[in-house]
């Protein structure tokens, strides 16, 4: 999955695509970037501006910030630029910004590397979140179940049933 | 599974979906043994996986690839021009199911539509006449809902939506067919049971695909040798010429050498082109079968485009099958419209993974989630219309990207025809007054997909010189050479390929079967 996952993100963020491989201590050093209590509210509360939908708690944007630092901490490119961006968010006071002025400020950012590697991953994940499909009205896969042949695949009954062969 | 020897000149098949997977049923089956390469493993219906990203990561074609031109997708999905699949039964895997045939006219673009500006029209060398006796046997070989006597699919709520609007707009030849997936028992295989995914390979069966139908039979043959894993790479030649092996990679990385007596390529329309290209030699130094310098233009993907529409109440798009209605009534060549060619609009339902990687790549904020807070609420289609060839839209092999063999990846370079922006825009806006007229509260656009119909690239052509194969998809220049996919298509149509892909295969290994019983080969 996950794999599938960065690789939409390169198309989506040719800026944050990893050039280079480093050793595996540099890389277990630069996952904790953004780990600091401070740098997990600031991404919750730029994804959730991102991404507002009224009905989802944290739960599932936590996930998503999750899924961020994760790929993050992947190379030290991305986690330099994973911790800028987060420093520039804090210089900016994006914690203390109300709605308008947040979503603004994202909007004067969003042609940078750090806000494309939010959004590809935000994108993958919190959509791909089972807690989030309930709260869509989306079931799910029903193989198991028998399909949806008994459980509602026609059960639309605000407008007419039509004819489902040429005249 | 019978084992034909490495050095044993047999007929090799590269690659194992519409294409691939039909001859190496259709000759086996006339007794001639076949070696088929696959590129990937052999997933089964207990493999597949009912969940987006994860079946997208289980068979999705991600090998290295480039993209350039104005098209959409270079700019949102630069390494992933198409969405096809690596695995056996290849595209047959993740195809929705929707099995039109081409229209007598789209046989004749060039003399249908005239000179247009731009564009490398082409006649084919062959008719709906000469292809009717095969799309009958093709449908019958998938269970084509609607023909033959087979039962219709029953109506899902996504139909329910789009056959009424279809009704109030005025259109006339709407239906939930015909589509490759099994309304009752037939073949072996069961009716559907409503259980989507078809994207992501069926559990059920009730979908057709050569790897639930035609490889296991050609297996039961024992005159097959499928190698899964196995990814050609080059094809070789002797001093006369004609193909003589294909040398491959297998899942180890070991390269192996299979001798041939004759090479059917079905690789789909960017690794075919590029397999030939990376067959060059001394004597074929612009690339195998390329002495007309067609291999890799004429590049098509259909003009293709997504309606989706929000209402007051609840439409559960996702629930039964991906693909279960077509509309047919802008299905002719009415320039008047101010595009050549038509379109079909089909039902499509995705879940809310790819609904939000795809409705509008790149978009976010308040728009976009308002958006996906009416999934529950939500009707799709999808617009699949003919597009125009244009020589400059190519498969080349990169100069600087390579694949993880260390052979040049395909560059996939597209830019949309003026005809096919004319025929988008149209389509979108009839698509909107259809979902409008049965209460649509909101709309929305959403630019085509990576490329899951792609077409053209080693077209047929009468003359040597227009195209690379004839009409019998035998490459002009190399008499054991046959290219056995969508590639060979002359022009695009409207309709989904893999019924007309299946139907030429069909035609192209009862031909062969011929040639090679005669001694011709």
């Amino acid at each position: 999955m996950n794999v599938s996952r960065r690789f939409i993100l390169k198309g989506t963020a040719s800026a944050a695509v990893i050039g280079a491989s480093f050793s595996s201590t540099s890389v277990r050093a630069a996952a904790s970037v953004g780990a600091d209590a401070e740098s997990k509210a600031l991404l919750l509360r730029m994804i959730r501006v991102m991404y507002p939908h009224a009905k989802f708690d944290d739960a599932p944007y936590e996930r998503s910030c999750d899924a961020i630092r994760g790929v993050a901490g992947k190379s030290i490119g991305q986690s330099l630029m994973f911790a800028e961006g987060l420093a520039e968010l804090k210089a900016a006071g994006f914690a203390e910004m109300d709605d308008a002025d947040a979503l603004a400020h994202l909007k004067s950012i969003e042609g940078t590397g750090f806000f494309q590697l939010v959004r590809g991953n935000v994108i993958t994940s919190l959509y791909n979140d089972p807690e989030v499909w309930e709260i869509l009205g989306y079931e799910g896969p029903s193989f198991d179940k028998g399909g949806y042949i008994n459980r509602g695949f026609n059960d639309l009954d605000w407008l007419p049933d039509p004819r489902i062969t040429e005249l | 599974m019978s084992t034909i020897a490495n050095d044993e000149a047999a007929v090799v098949i590269i690659g194992s979906g519409a294409g691939g997977g039909t001859m190496a049923f259709e000759l086996t089956k006339a007794g001639i043994p076949c070696v088929v390469l696959e590129a990937g493993p052999f997933l089964k219906p207990e493999d597949y996986e009912n969940d987006e990203w994860a079946a997208f990561g289980q068979m999705a074609w991600l090998d290295a690839r480039t993209t350039s031109g104005s098209w959409r997708v270079a700019k949102d999905f630069s390494g992933l021009p198409t969405w096809l699949v690596k695995a056996v039964g290849g595209t047959t895997t993740h195809w929705a199911g929707a099995t039109p045939r081409f229209l007598d006219y789209e046989f004749k673009a060039r003399s249908t539509y005239g000179d247009i500006a731009g564009a490398t029209l082409l006649d084919w060398p062959i008719s709906l006449d000469d292809m009717a006796p095969y799309y009958t046997r093709a449908e019958d070989a998938i269970g084509s809902t609607h023909t033959n006597g087979r039962a219709p699919l029953p109506a899902n709520n996504n139909y329910k939506v789009f056959a009424n609007g279809a009704e109030r707009v005025g259109y006339k030849r709407y239906a939930t067919g015909p589509y490759g997936t099994n309304a009752e028992p037939y073949d072996g295989r069961p009716g559907s049971i409503q259980d989507g995914f078809n994207f992501q390979g069926d559990k059920n069966t009730s979908k057709w695909s050569t790897a639930v139908r035609e490889i296991p039979r050609a297996l039961d043959t024992g005159l097959c040798d499928l190698r899964a894993k196995s990814h050609a790479v080059k094809i070789t030649h002797d001093a006369s010429g004609k193909v003589d092996a294909v040398l491959y990679v297998d899942g180890d990385g070991n390269l192996h050498r299979q001798a041939a007596r004759v090479v059917c390529v079905a690789g789909n329309s960017i690794e075919t082109p590029r397999l030939l290209l990376m067959s060059d030699s001394n004597m074929f130094p612009n690339g195998l079968a390329n002495s007309s310098d067609q291999v890799g233009r004429n590049y098509m993907r259909h003009l293709t485009g997504s309606m989706y529409a929000w209402f007051e109440k609840p439409v559960h798009m996702y629930r039964g099958e991906t693909m279960a209605g077509i509309i047919k009534d802008e299905m002719q060549n009415d320039p008047s419209r101010g595009f050549v060619g038509g379109y079909y609009m089909e039902t499509l339902a995705l879940g809310p993974a790819f609904l939000a990687a795809f409705i509008e790549p790149g978009m976010w904020g308040p728009d976009f989630t308002k958006m996906m807070d009416a999934y529950c609420n939500m009707a799709g289609m999808w617009i699949v219309g003919e597009d125009m060839p244009q020589a400059t839209n190519r498969i080349t092999l990169s100069d600087s990207v390579k694949d993880q063999w260390g052979l040049p990846a395909p560059n996939v370079h597209f830019d949309d025809h003026p005809n096919d922006v004319a025929m988008r825009t149209y389509a979108y806006e009839k698509a909107e007054a259809l979902y409008k007229s049965v209460g649509a509260i909101g709309t929305h656009r959403t630019p085509p997909y990576p490329s899951t119909h792609n077409l053209g690239t080693c077209r047929m052509s009468a003359n040597a010189e227009d195209g690379v194969v004839n009409k019998w998809g035998q490459a002009h220049d190399v008499p054991n050479l046959f290219v056995s996919d969508g590639s060979v298509m002359t022009t695009g149509a409207a309709a989904n390929p893999t019924l007309t892909i299946v139907a030429l295969a069909i035609r192209q290994a009862e031909h062969l079967a011929g040639e090679l019983k005669n001694g011709n080969l």
